[in-house]
């Protein structure tokens, strides 16, 4: 068990880490947004998920689990919104250029 | 003959305040007579004013109100392994720094409001998908990784199996 929540709390970590490095090194806001939101829901999520395995089975980690749930549908919509937002105003994603294509 | 917006109307009321009443002995955590009571009148007495917020009139005659609740949990379960699945490959990519970025279109065939928003959540979850805009029933998708961006084939990529489950969650 000890064990169990241990290796949560290190993937959290992890994730919050790595996700941090993907926003500075990606070139463009959406995928930047993509880095941001998958590894923070990510490292949320097994923090959550290693605080409900401390607590067992108590009343406070129901608590935990209708945050968890809460928390899954909330950060979506966010990152969406900001999404859409950056869509609306036109700005254009990034692509990559092909191998043989010279520049302009 | 009762009328038939008045039964609707009941209907709405008496599930707002059925999920509140769950909301509260989850987080008042005591199952004494005296708090269940308090909550029902409470939850009953919210529900009367929140009814129409809470569901809209249209969305009352689809099964969008009682969800198939054991499906539901097993989706849930698939959704946080394919997030642990996502985030690996995520983690690969910014090693790499490998990425071929573009915006794809295309449409779901989900009816009920709350199992497209869900679908719409759950492609922002999944790897390398980030949903733009979704409008009735156009979903505008930034893919990370694009195989292809023939509308047809990206939407069947992109969905996988989640449009099948939800379909069977909300008919």
């Amino acid at each position: 068990m000890r064990i169990l929540i241990y290796v949560f709390l290190g993937l959290g970590m992890f994730f919050g880490l790595l996700g941090n490095l993907g926003v500075l090194r990606f070139p463009d806001i959406y995928t930047r947004l993509q880095a941001s939101s998958k590894c923070g829901i990510t490292s949320l999520l097994s923090i959550l998920i290693a605080s409900m395995l401390i607590k067992g089975i108590t009343p406070m980690s129901g608590r935990i689990l209708v945050i968890t749930l809460f928390f899954l549908i909330t950060s979506p919509v966010a990152s969406h919104i900001i999404g859409k937002r950056a869509w609306e105003e036109g700005l254009i994603p990034w692509r990559r250029k092909k191998p043989g294509k010279k520049e302009n | 003959m009762i009328n038939v917006f008045l039964k609707w109307k009941i209907v709405r009321v008496i599930l707002t305040s059925l999920y509140l009443v769950v909301g509260w002995i989850l987080f008042t955590g005591n199952l004494a007579p005296f708090s269940i009571f308090l909550g029902f009148t409470f939850s009953f007495s919210v529900a009367l004013f929140t009814y129409n917020i809470f569901i809209e009139e249209r969305e009352v005659a689809r099964r969008a109100l009682l969800p198939r609740a054991y499906l539901l949990l097993i989706y849930l379960g698939v959704l946080i392994f394919k997030i642990y699945l996502a985030s690996f490959k995520m983690v690969l990519t910014i090693i790499t720094g490998d990425i071929n970025p573009r915006v794809v279109h295309f449409r779901t065939g989900l009816r009920s409001e709350v199992a497209r928003v869900i679908l719409a959540n759950s492609i922002t979850l999944t790897p390398g998908t980030l949903t733009l805009s979704l409008d009735q029933d156009h979903l505008i998708v930034h893919w990370l990784n694009a195989k292809t961006t023939h509308s047809h084939y990206a939407g069947k990529l992109i969905k996988g199996s989640f449009e099948f489950w939800l379909k069977k969650i909300w008919i």
